[in-house]
């Protein structure tokens, strides 16, 4: 017996190769690995979770609530309203006089609960629909499609418009809205991928051995597609963000006294001309810090999770 | 090639009348309407507006009076928010400002966003590289809503070179910001695309043959690289323009342009469904048109799609 193969009928090359059998890593500990070696994610997740606390904790610090006038600078603003310590108005007043700081962190409540809710939840709609288009085909992938090219083709301010007039503006029906509006993110590239996959063998393999539809979507095809949407969600969180701030920037979007960045920042652009410059800049600093993080997280993920980049 | 074109217009037709149904129900099912107001109108005054407009009548006999005008005249119907003006007016006269710093806007994010990623295509990993990169996502992260306002403060607050809002009849300092603010976006997205597929087709083998038999590099970039990396491009320009003229309420409205955006947000505001539903047709149209045009630009483009037509 040559050394070689003796060393593979060992005992502890047995031992070895079973201890390596149970540490091996699964993709998702794998995509993990990759996305923790990227440093920009790494800090985005920081500086977000930053944010998220910013807007949970936020009201603690704040001297002023978001709605109450301060008496003493209002008429004044342009000369006393700005950032100062000793009023407790850390990021100056806005127009009408009240704290900029509150509103500022009333504002990140509304916009990141929007994107983390809303954006989830269409992107979750649109791969339902899309994964059901691509799995049954025929009519019903049709008749989707249809809608699809229908409903892209209508300006989404009129449902802001309509929905509004129906249900009123809270938090609540800003983020229906939303989901109703956006329920096409993530259908086609589901339901591509879904096209793709359920003429494979394993798929043949499944329904032979007796499954039902229901168990072989999210048993066999579910796991194969999670990476598309995981990293569809992330791109849509910032793009929900983005569509939530101009309509509220045009108006149609959350009510009085609540406020949302968009919201917060069309009204610094609306006083910018008489100097008040902090009404700008304070809305618009998180709003981009927000945009930033976003962006390099779903960059990370889809270095980490996209098999053609490996 | 005559044959598919007159598929598709046919196909436009049911889809266009469903969009025209949907929107119709849908905004006249909602409560309140254009002439309900804090204090309402005298019950036989009230009688007389609706009869005026023809909103006295069951909706569905409106909805084919709606579409029997539309088709027969082109005529949208009068508006209920702006006196003695019927959306024809309105659109005739806010459209062409849209559309015309909508083109320049195309124009920009072209002649910037294409040279820019075949530079950076070129120069892969290099300074101009990372630029365009940088640039990529800094115009990501600056929507226009965020950006015209910086611009505004930059050029015309600080430097005070360019009037900050207005139309003037379309002279060029006027045109120039509402352009740029609202193609910057785009012209990044344009940018990546063909740094994307210049890189891609640098690495064909036919590319490979060019540099083998010596041909200078200028003549393999023009005559033989340029032409299919410029196909995802064209796909992707169709639908920007229409984005750029739908999305571009929020120019409309920031710079004070008169275009059509700003109705749009008059007609939500007032409820004047006939402007809403007009301008919303004019989009779909103008959406299906485009595309039409690119299918068939890129059928006689690339012979692979021709022999599929």
């Amino acid at each position: 017996m040559s050394q070689s193969s003796k060393r593979l009928m060992s005992r502890q090359f047995a031992e070895d190769a079973a201890e390596e059998m149970i540490t091996s890593r699964s993709f998702w500990a794998d995509a993990r690995g990759r996305f923790l070696r990227n440093r920009m994610a790494v800090v985005s997740i920081f500086m977000l979770l930053g944010l998220v606390l910013f807007a949970l904790f936020g009201h603690a610090f704040a001297a002023w609530s978001y709605e109450e006038i301060d008496w003493a600078v209002l008429g004044k603003v342009k000369t006393e309203g700005g950032p100062s310590w000793e009023n407790g108005h850390y990021f100056g007043v806005d127009d009408l006089g009240r704290d900029l700081f509150a509103r500022v962190v009333q504002g990140s409540q509304t916009s990141l609960m929007v994107g983390f809710v809303a954006g989830p939840l269409s992107v979750m709609l649109g791969a339902t629909i899309g994964a059901l288009a691509g799995y049954y085909g025929g009519k019903f992938d049709q008749m989707v499609m249809g809608l699809y090219t229908i409903w892209i083709s209508i300006p989404y301010i009129i449902f802001f418009v309509v929905w509004q007039a129906f249900f009123g503006r809270s938090l609540t029906q800003m983020i229906l809205v939303i989901i109703i509006v956006n329920w096409t993110a993530g259908l086609l590239i589901v339901r591509g991928q879904v096209m793709l996959l359920k003429n494979r063998e394993f798929v043949d393999a499944a329904r032979m051995l007796g499954m039902s539809d229901a168990a072989i979507l999210f048993k066999h095809l579910l796991p194969n597609i999670l990476w598309v949407i995981v990293i569809y969600t992330s791109l849509t969180i910032p793009e929900v963000i983005m569509a939530e701030s101009l309509v509220s920037f045009l108006g149609v979007g959350i009510q009085e006294p609540n406020t949302s960045w968009g919201a917060l920042i069309s009204e610094g652009a609306r006083t910018m001309t008489f100097g008040t410059l902090w009404q700008l800049a304070f809305p618009a600093a998180f709003f981009v810090i927000a945009q930033v993080s976003l962006y390099y997280i779903g960059d990370g993920l889809r270095d980490a999770l996209d098999p053609k980049d490996r | 090639m005559l044959n598919y074109t007159l598929r598709r217009l046919l196909a436009v037709v049911p889809t266009l009348l469903l969009l025209i149904v949907v929107s119709f129900y849908l905004m006249r099912l909602a409560p309140g309407g254009p002439f309900t107001s804090e204090r309402p109108l005298p019950p036989a005054v009230m009688q007389n507006v609706l009869e005026r407009y023809g909103m006295d009548e069951p909706l569905h006999v409106q909805l084919w009076t709606y579409i029997k005008n539309i088709v027969c005249c082109f005529d949208f119907g009068p508006s209920f928010s702006q006196k003695d003006r019927s959306v024809n007016d309105v659109i005739a006269q806010g459209f062409p400002v849209t559309l015309t710093y909508g083109f320049w806007s195309a124009v920009f994010v072209l002649v910037c966003g294409v040279p820019l990623g075949i530079i950076a295509a070129l120069r892969h990993n290099s300074f101009w590289d990372y630029t365009m990169t940088g640039l990529a996502i800094f115009s990501q992260i600056f929507p226009n809503f965020v950006l015209a306002p910086i611009m505004v403060l930059l050029f015309t607050l600080s430097w005070g070179l360019l009037p900050g809002g207005g139309w003037n009849g379309g002279q060029w300092q006027y045109v120039i910001m509402p352009a740029v603010a609202l193609g910057t976006s785009y012209m990044a997205g344009v940018a990546r695309l063909t740094r994307g597929s210049m890189l891609e087709v640098l690495n064909a083998p036919y590319i490979r043959t060019a540099r083998a038999k010596g041909l200078p590099e200028r003549t393999i970039i023009l005559r033989h690289a340029l032409k299919p990396a410029l196909l995802p491009t064209l796909t992707y320009m169709g639908p920007v323009f229409v984005y750029m003229i739908t999305g571009s309420v929020f120019i409309d409205i920031f710079f004070s342009t008169g275009g059509i955006g700003q109705d749009f947000i008059d007609g939500a505001y007032a409820r004047d469904y006939s402007i809403l539903l007009g301008l919303a047709v004019l989009y779909a149209m103008l959406t299906f048109v485009l595309t039409l045009l690119l299918d068939l630009l890129y059928a006689w483009i690339d012979p692979k799609v021709r022999s599929q037509l």
